[in-house]
């Protein structure tokens, strides 16, 4: 239904335009038609009948007026001019025919010419119809104009009057030749012609409307729906691969319409084609990014507590990724039954690569810290070996510890990474001043070497990556050292676990609305109390 | 962050201003890589450099490192934080500091 009327409205449009055209049409020409018809009759009437008021005046002997005025008395003269007169009106349109004299209140017929019986005859009198009158008496002033003038009689309508002076001898005038044209058959026959005339008009007209509307049905509507149609369809179209099977050949700007809307439904074909496939490749690399996320993530050592036996130390870490995969790791272990070692760090840059180069450097950290074994030497040979595979010029910034849980003392080695903060028990949270070594991978053969201190029950060890210090919120400042140590201090007596989510909030906080750029990563280890080495032994 | 260059000669002068970060490093890394070719002395001007991350440190090691080949590589005027992060990165023993 809807259709129906869509496509009727813009039919209808053209009807109603094509309507008041028409009606337009007809109106301005019946009113030029019917103004040329009367203009040209009546210029015709005034032709004919000043022709025969002067042709009559001029045979008329004005001297013989005077004459039958006093005696009433009709003679030979009299009967032949009545003859002549009597030709005239039978040959023309003339239906008044007469000569008169005018006085002041009536007019006093001398001749008098109309249909049978109704003739007045000599000396007559009548009353002047309304400006009879002056018109009558306008014609004896000199050169009176040839006008016809209307006059309307109550029996005969409009009749169109024209009047002549007859002079006498002296050149006076003495009496008026008048002439009327009853207008009565000349309407009634303008009418029928202006009636044909419209008729043709409106069959000309009909014809072409009805021509004109079914040539904007057929080469406009239909091919503007079938457009439409096809355009309805496109999504259903484009879903199942369909190309466009109806077609428009009207040869004119609407098959130019359907050629470039054809050509539209095949670039969006093929680009959505190309869409699909590019969205797929991504969501596929993002899908394997994810996994790739969760893989980093799943080798960190996440189950806490870590070393539930363990009454000697307690140990909590985190990492929290910015938003692609990072480079940061940490890592703890135990080296033996009394050794513990920690890792932090780092790799320069972000995404797969880095995570990718973490995953040989926490490999080749853990592989390399066997019992006993100088961390320094750790550092270096792990140091040569990334060099090896390090095609991309990457470094990663690593510091390691292994605590022994007997005596305490904590041997560590750093390279390039930041100062772990100790808290001393009793004491406060302080950067702890060690020898920085070169970055790893950085460049070979560069030495690193061992430092070590004495850590006792009750002392506590964060470590962490720049990600931390290195925060940054909207107004570009640094989170810090300062802040680091400051929040730390706060909750220096809390475990460890309770710790690391305190200081996570506080650069929450501090960040605010700003992005995380980097990987926050932290470590916290509480040595706790000396491990029995008898125990040990006999176990 | 903006880079402006003196040549003269084969001594080419870097002046980097403002942060060396993740999002302005590949920019620093594609001119350098570009404009060294050649040279023999090139001098880095940290004197407006307010910033330096670890993808900074990296392009200044591999730059360093092909200036080894080469010549030489002096950096110039660093400021207090950035010192500071020479020294913990360990960078401070590889790089030329004047």
């Amino acid at each position: 239904m809807k259709k129906q009327n869509k496509r009727r409205k813009l039919q209808n449009k053209v009807l109603r335009k094509f309507l008041l055209l028409a009606v337009v049409l007809i109106l301005f020409i019946g009113f030029m038609v019917a103004d040329r018809y009367i203009n040209g009759a009546m210029d015709n009437y005034q032709t004919t009948a000043y022709s025969y008021t002067k042709s009559t005046a001029e045979l008329i002997d004005g001297d013989k007026i005077a004459g039958y005025l006093e005696t009433g008395e009709k003679d030979e003269y009299y009967n032949e001019i009545q003859e002549i007169m009597s030709i005239y009106r039978e040959n023309t349109d003339i239906q008044e025919f007469c000569v008169f004299v005018p006085e002041e209140n009536d007019y006093v017929y001398i001749w008098d010419i109309v249909a049978q019986g109704e003739a007045s005859d000599l000396l007559e009198r009548e009353k002047y119809r309304e400006d009879e009158k002056e018109f009558a008496f306008s014609v004896f002033k000199q050169n009176p104009t040839e006008e016809l003038k209307l006059f309307n009689d109550p029996t005969y309508g409009n009749i169109a009057t024209a009047y002549s002076p007859v002079y006498d001898s002296q050149g006076k005038a003495v009496a008026v030749v008048g002439v009327g044209i009853y207008l009565t058959d000349l309407q009634e026959n303008m009418g029928k012609f202006l009636g044909v005339v419209l008729l043709t008009i409106l069959v000309v007209i009909s014809i072409a409307m009805l021509l004109f509307y079914r040539f904007v049905k057929k080469r406009i509507v239909k091919p503007i729906n079938t457009i439409r149609d096809a355009s309805t369809s496109i999504v259903e179209n484009l879903e199942n691969e369909e190309p466009i099977q109806v077609s428009v050949n009207t040869g004119d700007e609407i098959e130019e319409l359907f050629d470039s809307f054809k050509q539209m439904y095949g670039d969006v074909r093929e680009y959505i084609h190309e869409l699909g496939a590019v969205t797929a490749e991504k969501e596929r690399i993002g899908a394997e990014l994810d996994v790739a996320k969760h893989i980093q993530a799943s080798m960190l050592p996440c189950i806490f507590p870590a070393f539930p036996d363990r009454k000697e130390i307690d140990i909590f870490a985190s990492m929290d990724p910015a938003k692609e995969v990072g480079g940061d790791f940490y890592d703890f272990f135990m080296v033996d039954e009394r050794h513990l070692a920690i890792v932090m760090a780092d790799v320069s840059g972000k995404g797969v690569p880095a995570a990718l180069f973490m995953v040989i450097g926490k490999t080749l950290i853990k592989d390399h810290t066997t019992p006993g074994r100088d961390l320094g030497k750790v550092f270096t040979e792990v140091n040569n070996l990334l060099c090896e595979s390090n095609s991309e010029e990457m470094f990663i910034t690593a510091f390691e510890g292994v605590l022994d849980l007997v005596t305490g003392e904590f041997v560590y080695v750093n390279a390039g990474h930041e100062m772990p903060f100790i808290c001393k028990a009793g004491g406060d949270f302080e950067p702890y001043k060690i020898r920085h070594g070169f970055v790893l991978a950085g460049m070979e053969d560069m030495k690193y070497r061992a430092g070590s201190m004495t850590l006792e029950p009750g002392d506590k060890i964060f470590q962490y990556t720049d990600g931390v210090t290195e925060a940054t919120n909207t107004q570009d400042e640094l989170y810090g050292m300062e802040r680091l140590g400051a929040i730390l201090n706060k909750v220096k007596d809390k475990t460890p676990d309770e710790i690391l989510p305190c200081v996570k909030e506080d650069i929450d906080r501090f960040v605010g609305e700003a992005d995380q750029f980097d990987d926050i990563t932290m470590l916290c280890l509480e040595y706790k109390e000396k491990m029995e080495l008898k125990e040990e032994d006999e176990k | 962050m903006t880079i402006e260059q003196i040549v003269n000669a084969t001594e080419l002068t870097v002046k980097v201003a403002g942060r060396l970060d993740t999002t302005t490093a590949p920019e620093l890394e594609t001119f350098l890589k570009q404009s060294i070719e050649g040279v023999e002395k090139l001098i880095l001007d940290f004197s407006e450099l307010e910033y330096l991350s670890s993808a900074g440190l990296r392009i200044l090691l591999t730059t360093q490192k092909a200036m080894n080949k080469q010549g030489e590589m002096i950096i110039k005027n660093i400021n207090e934080t950035i010192n500071e992060i020479f020294e913990v990165t360990g960078f401070i023993d590889i790089l030329t500091v004047e």
